[in-house]
């Protein structure tokens, strides 16, 4: 992530760093709220209560410096985009078990219910005590999680890691969920209101290794539908995709769909002009 | 036209010199009544695209013996969030049974002459841990 992260996550990417999931991390004065929160009775107070001000918040389009501040400090809560191989790896670094849960943002807004978003440890007894009226959520084992995690790569679905606040003693991982940037509303505010402290773009971007990419699909480039950001531009008149790396988020679905191999996930700052882009 | 946002000591910083146009949708929450029970105005706005009315719980349930059992026990409100995708086709107006919604559509006003890119911080922390914006 930006410059302080990378500092305070010990110079690697933070969700990597197992300091971030001690347990007295989870309890402290900074990330306590949002742990409870999220983990109880006021979840829904807490998402929609801050989704519903965005519009006041965010006078000006042009100037959400601010809103994202705001976003980090008010809620103490923001995400970044990983892919499949760093989510499994966040779930071994944490506890078992996992709580499955259904996704609160879809829900919200009047979308079907789906079972989509997997909070670690610190969130799950309390969880089901305090909201007894969710009963689809269930605990699930970190083999299960994996499979899911798997199984939703296959199907098209982002992995973004989310925490409990950006602070001096850490920044600890909080859910890993699993959405689509159509109903995701951090990702939504981050893509119609510029506010980077709600949807961060991963520690990787996509690049196409163009032979193969020719000698593959052609005409019918099935990567890009895979694409959530509209970062992939395909060239008729060269039959060969191009990847934005300015808009590219990593995520790494397109890789995951590409049927010839010629995708692949650089680290981030190959680019040098990235290094302030997250 | 100059809009002041109540962040505490930030307030200074906040006053906003142009404000993006954008749809204003109110709700008469007593008229409306507990949302979780129609929710046909977040049905409407879903199927019209822009998907921008939503729901939220008006107090946080209570935890123990009386905790609700269902979502529909308890009670709920109208919240619009992301209006600068609203167009203003009044589908959601429509829809409402109880007429508790208005739409208010923008005044049309010039573009922006200058955009304010001063004073951005990202995440508002500093390297020694101070917070350059506070919580409550």
């Amino acid at each position: 992530m930006c410059r302080y992260c990378v500092e305070y996550g010990g110079g690697t990417k933070w969700y990597l760093n197992p300091d971030n999931y001690r347990d007295e991390l989870y309890t402290a004065e900074v990330h306590e709220p949002t742990t409870r929160m999220l983990g109880g009775v006021l979840k829904n107070t807490f998402e929609a209560g801050a989704m519903s001000n965005v519009d006041f918040m965010a006078p000006d389009l042009y100037y959400s410096g601010n809103l994202s501040m705001a976003l980090e400090q008010v809620t103490a809560h923001g995400g970044q985009i990983v892919p499949l191989e760093d989510a499994l790896k966040i779930i071994d670094l944490c506890h078992g078990p996992f709580l499955l849960a259904h996704c609160a943002c879809r829900r919200y807004f009047g979308r079907k219910d789906v079972i989509r978003c997997m909070y670690f440890w610190p969130t799950v007894e309390t969880a089901l005590k305090e909201r007894p009226w969710e009963k689809d959520s269930r605990v699930i084992s970190k083999k299960e999680a994996k499979e899911l995690e798997r199984e939703f790569e296959k199907k098209g679905f982002l992995h973004s890691i989310w925490h409990a606040g950006v602070n001096f003693d850490g920044i600890p991982p909080i859910v890993i969920c699993h959405c689509t940037a159509t109903d995701c509303i951090p990702t939504k505010f981050r893509l119609s209101y510029g506010v980077m402290n709600g949807q961060r773009k991963g520690e990787y971007v996509s690049m196409v290794d163009p032979v193969k990419c020719r000698e593959g699909c052609k005409d019918y480039p099935v990567c890009m539908q895979r694409c959530q950001f509209g970062a992939m531009r395909y060239s008729p008149a060269d039959r060969i995709l191009y990847i934005d790396p300015q808009a590219c988020f990593g995520c790494g679905l397109c890789r995951a769909a590409c049927p010839h191999g010629a995708i692949k996930l650089v680290d981030r700052l190959s680019f040098p002009s990235l290094v302030d882009t997250w | 036209m100059t809009q002041e946002v109540n962040l505490g000591e930030r307030r200074d910083k906040m006053e906003y010199t142009h404000i993006t146009p954008r749809p204003l949708i109110t709700v008469d929450e007593e008229a409306c009544g507990n949302a979780i029970l129609c929710l046909k105005c977040v049905k409407a706005c879903l199927e019209a695209g822009p998907n921008v009315i939503g729901f939220m719980n008006s107090e946080p349930p209570p935890v123990g013996e009386n905790a609700p059992q269902r979502l529909e026990d308890i009670p709920h409100k109208i919240i619009f969030s992301g209006m600068v995708n609203c167009n203003g086709c009044g589908k959601c107006i429509e829809a409402c049974p109880k007429g508790a919604l208005t739409l208010q559509m923008p005044e049309p006003q010039v573009p922006a002459a200058r955009v304010q890119h001063a004073d951005i911080v990202f995440c508002g922390t500093l390297r020694d841990g101070t917070k350059v914006f506070p919580r409550d």
